[in-house]
């Protein structure tokens, strides 16, 4: 081996080293919660703490999954909580999946159509719009969530999940506004002009070759969309208040009331409520990187 | 079909992008709309593809007024510079959308893709997606696509400007004899003046709006009907001086150059300019009244051509093509001979042809 | 004039489609904005609606005579500049780390974007576990190579707290930083690093004099953009501490959140967001200046 072949070779294993280990600790946290999901209670607080589980378990799982109650020794005696937050585990995360959908949807709808609009015809305001979008995009949620909840209650939706539909789409449709409307700049006229020369509609048009062209922003702004739905506390703990309503970001922060708090059972929890956007980020990892660039950050 | 163009003009705004163009395109002609970027040509084609508005005057396909018809209702098809390919379709789709749209049986779409791809040589292309294709390829798949309908009225903007020059030279004969198959009136934008002068039966020579000239290849090149085409057609360009008429001679500082005939009612002493091509000019021996005697400042040889460059005063300079035998040497002393047929004579001020013949060409039109 | 508006269904079009965004922007954007800033000049009780009254200015002198408003900004401000701080370094660092051509590059990549799509309960949830002061991973890994002698109470002294939520906020955003810098840097001409070569440049001269000034412009957006996000966080800051201990992590949005939901003075609360809403305005011109948005847009 020559003298820079070695070198060579040295650098590039100590960039792997450097790698490892800043991935190991962004990684750690979540590896960790991974691994106390996956304990008995016995092991959870084992000194020293085990990073792989002597006895993998499923059960906190299982309770989640399974809304069985869950009990407690206390004194001797095995005794009921009552109503527990892991009951009502499945039904808040299905909650979760309806609002996220639902107010996803209704932005992607609206803000394509309105992107396309903006990029394809001339009217007042044609200019406006985006950068108003894109002010609507920096502002604080906290300002809209409070005369949000009051519209709630005078259309009577407080409680309802329509109202948190609603509430995501006021924090998702700015941005998807404005990378619809990036990702529609981006793409050549020509094509639309060639479609209504080969004797296209102008829905047709809109159908057949402009939407399936969009397509890789579609789907960035619904990533997106997706995350910030699913991620929401505030709005979801404004509007909602009885527990067959809750979404899983809101109902999670439950488990910590009361005396006791199952660590092992918060993990797995943690983990579940992660797992969606996990599979969402592989599958589209390369769309999200492409959405960055359009609509986040410009050139 | 022919086309025909009345008063047509066009403005952004306050912008004046045409004015008052009339045109008429003879049924399956290969006209060439031909100027520089910016002088509106596209704009025009775009307006006879029913892709722009009309601003005013009125487009006539075959004697039947088009201005207020949608671009699907024309039955033109469009070859764009970008070629607009539908990303997300293969060729096959690509090719035979038009027809699909227009709910064509499926079996007859079939047929006329594969003819159409087996004319162009890309029928092993036809399950790729534009993405997957050179250049080239994807400038066939462009033309197909128009050529799969059997167009009336086939428009062309810039197509060959992506390609590299090679391929350039080879898709101008492919897009003639495409033309003469098609049997369509096509009308071909570009800003290069020898793809014009190669594939066309009629050039519209355009700057700033206008129409500077419209006539044959040969009428454009030979008795150019102002500067600007002048200029703009022939490679490489016209040499131009300025100078007075003075009985039927160019005065120029010492010399007094031969002059054609020119149209009636020229001013004796008017401001002109001349212009001769560098091909239209010699190098003779002796010193004359119709040479210009200058030092050799460059000399570039073209292949069977050479270019010579003769500083003839402080500020200008004159190309001169020569055979590449002879030989030249910077800085050598010699005589540019100019002859009266080839000369060309303008107007300094309305920069108009002061020709005799150029103002008959002018009455034909 | 549209290059299409001759047809005149082709206009219809046009407006049928912004329709919708225009509806749904009225009733849900500009709609709370406006009751907001009408809200800031109520007395606005939600359990007692029949008591609202006008209150003129007084929603604001309440909070700028406030001493608990101003120590929110001042936090607000403090955990912001360091989270951006500290966000900013370490993305950089991160994306010149992933932008190379190795083997298994993705891998790291992934695993190194990830926590940007991690829910923020969940990662408050993981925080409150590990950073636990007694059974937390953290402390006893710390105490178990000597690094410290006692606990640290993580969340529950003052400065510590603050540093728990800046963690939190690094630890999430970090990749959004790296992103955008990562995309920024795949489209630096490598001739540039050619000529910085032939130069004589090393590799750190070029980091400076190549890699620096052409990451430039997209770090001003990507800082400008996170600042106001940042300054407008409430879940980051909320489910870990709930501004505490005492209101030593309050920051503005957890002011306001606390005004609305727990003292019920929506009136003051809305007053906060008009206060925090004037601030991201003049944050947005910033931002608009230094991107010189607009100007390519100004003939349409």
């Amino acid at each position: 081996m020559t003298g820079d072949a070695w070198w060579s070779a040295t650098k590039k294993a100590s960039l792997y080293l450097v790698l490892c280990i800043v991935t190991l600790t962004v990684c750690f946290p979540l590896i960790w919660a991974l691994s106390t999901s996956l304990k008995p209670k016995s092991e959870i607080f084992a000194t020293p703490p085990t990073l792989i589980p002597h006895s993998t378990t499923l059960e906190n799982y299982e309770a989640l999954l399974g809304g069985r109650q869950q009990y407690y020794q206390s004194g001797g005696a095995s005794q009921a909580m009552g109503p527990t937050p892991a009951q009502f585990f499945t039904r808040w995360f299905v909650n979760s999946v309806i609002v996220t959908l639902g107010s996803t949807l209704i932005s992607i709808v609206v803000s394509t159509l309105a992107a396309y609009s903006l990029t394809r015809f001339r009217y007042w305001g044609r200019s406006v719009i985006p950068y108003f979008s894109l002010l609507g995009y920096m502002m604080p949620s906290i300002i809209f969530v409070f005369p949000l909840f009051l519209m709630m209650v005078r259309l009577e939706l407080t409680d309802n999940l329509l109202s948190l539909v609603f509430g995501y789409v006021c924090i998702t449709l700015p941005f998807c506004m404005w990378l619809m409307w990036a990702f529609m700049r981006s793409i050549p006229i020509e094509i639309e002009e060639a479609a209504l020369i080969d004797g296209a509609s102008r829905y047709q048009v809109f159908a057949q070759v402009v939407l399936p062209t969009a397509l890789p922003g579609i789907i960035a702004a619904s990533i997106f969309s997706i995350i910030v739905s699913w991620n929401d506390y505030l709005f979801g703990r404004v509007f909602i208040n009885s527990l067959d309503n809750l979404t899983l970001t809101v109902g999670v922060m439950l488990f910590f009331e009361g005396t006791h708090v199952d660590w092992g059972l918060l993990m797995a929890a943690s983990v579940l409520m992660t797992v969606p956007m996990a599979i969402l980020f592989m599958a589209l990892q390369r769309h999200l990187v492409a959405g960055f660039g359009a609509g986040a950050v410009k050139g | 079909m022919d086309v025909k163009l009345q008063g047509i003009n066009k403005s952004f705004g306050n912008v004046s992008i045409l004015e008052d163009v009339n045109l008429l395109f003879p049924s399956r002609k290969f006209v060439t709309l031909l100027g520089p970027s910016g002088c509106g040509k596209t704009t025009l084609l775009r307006m006879i593809a029913g892709l722009e508005e009309v601003s005013a005057g009125t487009i006539l396909f075959g004697g039947r007024e088009v201005n207020k018809l949608a671009p699907r209702d024309r039955n033109i098809a469009m070859v764009f510079q970008s070629y607009a390919l539908y990303p997300q379709m293969t060729v096959r789709r690509n090719l035979g959308y038009g027809l699909r749209v227009r709910k064509t049986p499926p079996a007859e779409i079939d047929d006329a893709v594969e003819r159409v791809a087996r004319i162009l040589e890309i029928d092993h292309l036809l399950d790729r997606k534009p993405a997957q294709l050179s250049g080239g390829q994807r400038q066939r798949v462009a033309l197909g696509r128009a050529m799969v309908r059997k167009p009336d009225i086939f428009l062309m903007d810039e197509p060959l400007s992506n390609l590299d020059a090679k391929l350039r030279v080879t898709m101008r004969g492919e897009l003639r004899r495409f033309h003469l198959d098609l049997n369509a009136t096509t009308v071909y934008v570009t800003h290069d003046q020898l793809e014009a002068m190669t594939m066309s039966d009629l050039i519209a020579v355009m700057h700033k709006g206008r129409v500077q000239q419209f006539g044959t290849p040969e009428d454009v090149y030979s008795r150019p009907a102002n500067l600007f085409v002048a200029g703009f057609i022939g490679s490489p360009p016209m040499n131009f001086l300025d100078g007075a008429i003075d009985l039927g001679r160019f005065k120029v500082r010492e010399a007094a150059l031969p002059l054609p005939p020119l149209a009636s009612g020229v001013a004796p002493g008017l401001d002109a300019v001349i212009g001769v091509r560098p091909q239209d000019l010699s190098l003779v021996d002796t010193a004359g009244s119709d040479a210009l005697t200058g030092k050799v400042s460059l000399v570039e040889l073209l292949g069977s051509e050479k270019l010579i460059e003769v500083q003839v005063s402080d500020r200008k300079r004159i190309s001169v093509q020569v055979h590449a035998a002879t030989q030249v040497a910077l800085g050598e002393k010699v005589h540019v001979r100019f002859s009266a047929q080839s000369t060309h004579v303008f107007d300094k001020r309305t920069e108009q042809s002061l020709l005799a013949e150029a103002a008959i060409g002018e009455a034909r039109q | 004039m549209s290059r299409f508006s001759f047809l005149s269904s082709d206009r219809a079009v046009g407006l049928l489609f912004i329709a919708p965004f225009v509806v749904t922007a009225l009733v849900f954007m500009v709609y709370p904005i406006a009751e907001a800033i009408r809200m800031a000049f109520f007395n606005y009780n939600p359990l007692r609606p029949d008591l609202v009254s006008y209150a003129g200015m007084s929603n604001f002198e309440f909070i700028f005579s406030d001493p608990l408003f101003w120590s929110s900004f001042g936090q607000g401000t403090v955990w912001t500049l360091l989270s951006i701080l500290f966000q900013t370094v370490f993305g950089v660092g991160i994306a010149l780390l992933l932008h190379r051509k190795l083997f298994g590059m993705a891998i790291f990549r992934g695993m190194l974007l990830f926590p940007y799509i991690v829910p923020t309960v969940v990662i408050a949830l993981i925080w409150r576990w590990i950073f636990n002061p007694e059974i937390g991973v953290v402390n006893y890994g710390l105490l178990s190579v000597g690094l410290i002698g006692e606990p640290i109470y993580w969340l529950s002294t003052p400065t510590m707290a603050m540093a728990s939520t800046i963690m939190l906020n690094v630890w999430k955003y970090t990749p959004f930083v790296v992103i955008c810098v990562l995309a920024r840097l795949q489209s630096v001409p490598l001739e540039l690093y050619d000529a910085a070569k032939v130069d004589g440049a090393g590799a750190f001269r070029r980091f400076l004099d190549v890699t620096l000034p052409q990451l430039r412009e997209v770090l001003i957006v990507v800082i400008v953009f996170r600042t106001i996000w940042t300054f407008n966080k409430f879940e980051e800051i909320y489910l870990l501490t709930k501004g505490g201990p005492g209101t030593s992590t309050f920051n503005l949005a957890v002011y306001s959140f606390e005004q609305s939901m727990a003292s019920l003075r929506l009136g003051v609360g809305a007053a906060t967001g008009v206060v925090m809403m004037i601030m991201l305005m003049i944050g947005s011109v910033v931002y608009l200046r230094v991107a010189g948005f607009g100007n390519e847009e100004k003939e349409a």
